[in-house]
């Protein structure tokens, strides 16, 4: 069997598991609404500065609540030792990853278009060509998020100490996408013109095309005994 | 035991350690095809640490592990493995999870060996249920089911009767004896003295890390054994 469906195998398996019992969809989507909530609360949603703030609170509401996700998924394969069994078949382990990351990324990606959607309403924007630049930035920074969440998660799956551990270790990682994506939010949203959105959008597609690489070459060491 | 051709794994001089825990020490074993090796052993012998280095999931700190003529131990897919967990994902059915597999396996037409499988463990009326709603017996014939689909030359089974009644008990011996009977090469490891002698050919007790006894069935007098089991356990070497 060919790799490309062995990694389509193993992304549907963990699609097909995350559907039928979806509590890692619902505590994500309902932790990104409440973050959109008390900032909505908390500030004057009528201010200049509300709205200058407004890119950061949505990435806020989309990397945070990820978490739940990534750690989800590994803990998952923990508690029967599916990992385990994952690991016994003959597939190369760069493959496990690509399987694991790709469901990662399209649960991300699902989650914040939802939440996309709520902020748009919160916040007073419109469903505009706008919003489909926001959603590009969303899927390339998705990228890059769920393969360094995907790596570390695994590494910490054994641990007992991972939910508190993997943002800790996730976050300073990221930071060059989440610099990005912040930024390029602001030009879209914010400012008249969007001089650098070209260049945030370069630095996300090479921190993904890193990301992923990485992921896929350590993923054998990541998973060893 | 002993016939060279017939070898399966030879294990020279294995051992494990965990920090300053020796859990398996200086092991020596052949196993040949055919072969259906009981480990016996108290709690924190080693031989659960000893079934992981064969299967591959744990690698030795010293030793070798070798499968037939290969200098390398990478013959993942040739060995398939029961241990206290399943390996199985509650929220798919029976099938989807012996299909997953058997894809990941590359076995060529996965669901018609998946459906074989469900047939020959007793299963084909739950292979529509979710794993999440079968009882502990099923699951167990399940994993055996998951175990045997690539048709792997070694069978690991670690404490498979652990958390099944008597009746449940009773259908997975029944299905270890049909193994046995097709010659299968297995390697098991039990408490269970009674059910670990009836099946097997070789009998093999841990202790400690090492090898503390090793006999072929017919050596060793089954109403006599728990007896022989204590005064090698708590005696020493023999």
């Amino acid at each position: 069997m060919n790799q490309v469906a062995l990694i389509w195998i193993l992304a549907e398996k963990d699609l097909k598991v995350e559907y039928r019992s979806p509590q890692a969809f619902l505590n994500t989507v309902f932790f990104a609404l409440l973050i959109l909530v008390i900032f909505n609360f908390a500030f004057d949603p009528g201010s200049q500065a509300t709205r200058e703030a407004t890119p950061g609170i949505l990435w806020v509401a989309l990397l945070f609540p990820g978490i739940i996700q990534l750690n989800r998924s590994f803990q998952a394969e923990r508690e029967e030792g599916t990992l385990y069994g994952l690991i016994l078949s003959p597939t190369d382990r760069g493959v496990l990853f690509l399987g694991k990351f790709i469901a990662n990324w399209a649960f991300l990606v699902v989650v914040d278009f939802l939440v996309l959607g709520a902020f748009v309403i919160f916040y007073n924007f419109s469903f505009s060509v706008q919003m489909l630049w926001v959603a590009w930035i969303i899927i390339l920074a998705s990228v890059g998020f769920a393969a360094v969440g995907t790596v570390f998660a695994a590494m910490l799956s054994s641990i007992r100490t991972r939910e508190v551990l993997l943002p800790i270790l996730l976050f300073p990682i990221i930071i060059p996408i989440i610099l990005a994506a912040v930024n390029g939010t602001q030009e879209i949203l914010i400012l008249e013109e969007a001089q650098f959105l070209d260049r945030w959008l370069q630095l996300l597609i090479a921190f993904d095309v890193i990301f992923v690489a990485a992921g896929f070459l350590l993923f054998d060491y990541v998973v060893a005994d | 035991m002993s016939d060279p051709s017939n070898s399966l794994v030879l294990l020279s001089r294995v051992t494990k350690i965990f920090g300053l825990v020796r859990a398996v020490l200086d092991v020596d074993l052949e196993v040949c095809r055919g072969d259906f090796l009981a480990i016996f052993g108290p709690n924190g012998a080693g031989k659960t640490t000893l079934l992981r280095m064969v299967s591959g999931l744990t690698q030795p700190t010293s030793g070798s592990i070798q499968f037939e003529s290969n200098d390398d131990h990478s013959g993942r897919d040739r060995v398939g493995y029961v241990s206290h967990q399943s390996f199985l994902y509650n929220e798919l059915t029976g099938l989807e999870n012996l299909v997953f597999y058997g894809r990941l396996y590359g076995i060529g037409k996965a669901r018609g060996r998946a459906e074989e499988m469900l047939v020959k463990m007793g299963l084909q009326d739950a292979r529509y249920q979710r794993v999440g709603t079968y009882s502990r017996g099923m699951k167990q014939r399940l994993t055996l089911a998951r175990a045997l689909l690539h048709e792997p030359d070694l069978l690991l089974l670690d404490e498979p009767y652990t958390g099944l009644d008597q009746h449940g008990s009773r259908i997975f011996t029944e299905v270890l004896k049909g193994l046995k009977e097709e010659g299968r090469t297995v390697l098991l490891i039990t408490h269970n003295l009674g059910a670990g002698l009836e099946l097997c050919g070789q009998i093999v007790i841990q202790n400690k890390g090492e090898l503390v006894f090793q006999a072929s069935r017919g050596q060793v007098d089954a109403s006599d054994f728990e007896r022989l089991y204590f005064q090698v356990v708590e005696g020493g070497r023999r």
